[in-house]
């Protein structure tokens, strides 16, 4: 089963991307910041990382600048913004995102990005 | 122990609200726990799954109980939007059980010993004392704890001088650290040689020798009182364990921009096991070793 | 070589503090090249009440995120008018890591956001609505399900209503209910903002 980090403030939306993917059969894990998600991702393997851009403490790009800096098996990552500005598309890939989504994000464009990431499906 | 946290004010007016005094009858929903759960977690950074709900419950209540809120609806409003935090003290340290032992989260000293120590002898240009900074001292395991690790553990004891200061705000418990009494209980995760070597024992339980208590400097500091703090400095670790968690906000932050300014660069931050600087403090890189995660102050940085 | 103890725990190093202690002193210390010395000085500013200014002036162009955060800190503990205008400023940076610390900044002082609520919650820009509301999280403040209230009734950016939703599954009363209908409603084809709604409806504090 592949595992998912889910990685935003409001919890409203880390339940409504769980249940996305849950249904479809992932294995889901939380964290409220970057801070958070940087030390789960030290001490689990992560197959995806779903990450939000604004965020206290560790923003999505310090998180994703962080992350891409470990030694770590490097996993692919969506940054998701409710800005649509194609500034923050640019800083998001170079920071190491792998896509950029903007909020809010339907169900099956959700599933449809993580699988072929995921190399599940083919685009 | 911690200064934002001495004795919260506790009213047992629930007493006489009750209408039921047979069955209790405030009662937590699965939407209230759910709710519960997603604000402690923001709030605290302390998560319970589904399992823990009975425990959670069981808290809850008491707490509606104690504060006379009448409900679960009163007593979320209450921790909500009290501008002190109090109750949210109350309850967090009701979630949390906060006791402390001899070699209490022992994986830490093992880190100290083998990762973190290293690293701050190869970094070190001169031989200046290795400082190590406890607080809360409490009543002395841990600055105890770590000095007996030094000495059985780490074989640089011999080459390098290393000062261990702890310090307590309570008055009181640092004159039991300095006494260094302490009861079975506490010493119960001790190897036997160890308490042969470092303890006698006493009528009132066992008693850290004499060499060990002169080695500790016990101090009493305010960690939210700039006066305090203000000459604590040129330190390569500190422990800070399960404190930060009963602080608000922002003495959670003030107490950590402490910290940086009492650490060396490159010097280091260990927090209590279900402890993060998620909720505090961005100033620090977070470093993973085989044996914990551990907060750094960056070494570019003056 | 063994454990020792020092006679007094005074700093070693009184360099970075050399300058004198009054208000006026402090300020130009802000602008000291050596970061220990600005973070010293910020955090000793918090006894000087006319410091925000300058405070707000520095964090502007402040680049050591040590000397941001005590700033920052300082700022909060002095809640003033320019304190706050300076951190409303704060949130149309495009740092992205200082807007968040201006909006935790601001979560801890109801009394002086208070009155600036209104006019951040109907700025043009859709984001610093949302930051608005991010503000409302953890403030304690007796306003806050009503401005939340408000944004949902109100605003046409499904994100800052997916904001607004999301907290008022935390403080919302029965008052919330008929909003949050209306909400639903209102982005019929938005699923997030249908499962927001519904779990911010199953949620309220009702009697």
């Amino acid at each position: 089963m592949k595992r998912i980090l889910i990685v935003d403030d409001a919890a409203t939306v880390r339940l409504y991307h769980r249940e996305i993917l849950e249904t479809a059969d992932f294995m889901v894990d939380e964290a409220m910041n970057g801070i958070e998600a940087l030390e789960k991702a030290l001490q689990t393997g992560f197959d995806l990382f779903l990450v939000d851009i604004n965020m206290p403490k560790l923003d999505g790009y310090g998180f994703l600048r962080e992350l891409r800096g470990q030694d770590l098996p490097q996993a692919p990552a969506i940054m998701i913004s409710t800005e649509a500005q194609t500034n923050d598309e640019r800083r998001a890939y170079a920071a190491g995102a792998n896509l950029y989504l903007i909020k809010p994000v339907k169900p099956e464009r959700l599933l449809a990005q993580v699988r072929m990431l995921l190399g599940e499906l083919h685009p | 122990m911690s200064p934002t946290f001495a004795s919260p004010p506790i009213w047992h007016l629930g007493d006489f609200m009750k209408t039921d005094p047979e069955q209790g009858t405030i009662r937590i929903s699965a939407e209230d726990f759910q709710k519960f759960r997603e604000f402690f977690y923001r709030k605290t950074g302390i998560q319970f799954d589904a399992s823990k709900r009975y425990f959670v419950d069981k808290r809850l209540v008491e707490r509606v109980e104690a504060t006379g809120t009448g409900s679960f609806r009163g007593y979320f409003t209450m921790l909500r939007f009290q501008a002190s935090g109090e109750e949210l003290q109350a309850l967090t340290n009701l979630m949390t059980v906060n006791e402390t032992y001899f070699f209490r989260e022992e994986y830490q000293f093992r880190c100290l010993v083998d990762s973190l120590l290293p690293e701050i002898v190869e970094r070190k240009k001169n031989r200046r004392p290795i400082r190590i900074w406890a607080i809360p001292s409490s009543s002395g395991e841990e600055p105890y704890s770590i000095a007996i690790y030094l000495l059985e553990h780490w074989a640089g004891i011999h080459e390098w001088d290393v000062e261990i200061i702890a310090s307590d705000i309570d008055t009181r418990i640092l004159a039991q650290a300095r006494q260094g009494l302490y009861s079975l209980r506490s010493i119960q995760h001790l190897p036997s040689h160890t308490l042969q070597r470092y303890f006698k024992r006493q009528s009132g339980g066992y008693q850290i020798c004499d060499d060990l208590r002169q080695s500790v400097e016990f101090t009493r500091v305010n960690l939210s009182e700039r006066a305090d703090t203000r000459g604590y400095r040129d330190f390569d670790v500190i422990f800070c364990r399960n404190l930060l968690i009963y602080f608000d906000d922002v003495s959670r932050k003030t107490a950590t921009e402490t910290f940086y300014d009492a650490l060396r660069p490159g010097g280091f931050v260990c927090l209590g096991h279900s402890e993060s600087m998620s909720r505090s403090s961005s100033l620090y890189k977070v470093r993973k070793f085989p044996e914990a995660i551990v907060y750094q102050r960056p070494l570019e940085a003056a | 070589m063994a454990l020792i103890k020092t006679q007094c725990v005074e700093p070693i190093a009184e360099e970075a503090r050399e300058a004198p202690r009054d208000c006026a002193g402090l300020i130009s210390r802000l602008a000291a090249s050596d970061p220990t010395a600005r973070r010293w000085a910020a955090r000793d500013l918090v006894d000087c009440p006319e410091a925000a200014a300058a405070l707000v002036e520095r964090l502007k162009q402040e680049v050591d995120v040590s000397v941001r955060e005590v700033i920052l800190t300082t700022l909060t503990s002095l809640g003033d008018p320019i304190a706050i205008a300076g951190l409303v400023d704060c949130l149309r940076s495009e740092d992205t890591a200082l807007r968040n610390e201006a909006i935790e900044a601001m979560q801890q002082l109801p009394d002086a956001v208070a009155p600036v609520m209104h006019g951040l919650l109907a700025d043009p820009d859709p984001d610093l609505r949302i930051f608005a509301v991010n503000i409302l999280e953890s403030l304690c403040h007796p306003q806050v399900e009503t401005w939340l209230i408000e944004v949902i009734d109100q605003d046409p950016h499904v994100n800052v209503c997916g904001a607004a939703v999301d907290l008022l599954g935390e403080v919302g009363t029965r008052n919330a209910r008929a909003s949050l209908q209306r909400l639903k409603a209102r982005f019929a084809n938005e699923p997030y903002i249908r499962f927001a709604a519904d779990l911010a409806l199953g949620r309220l504090h009702e009697n």
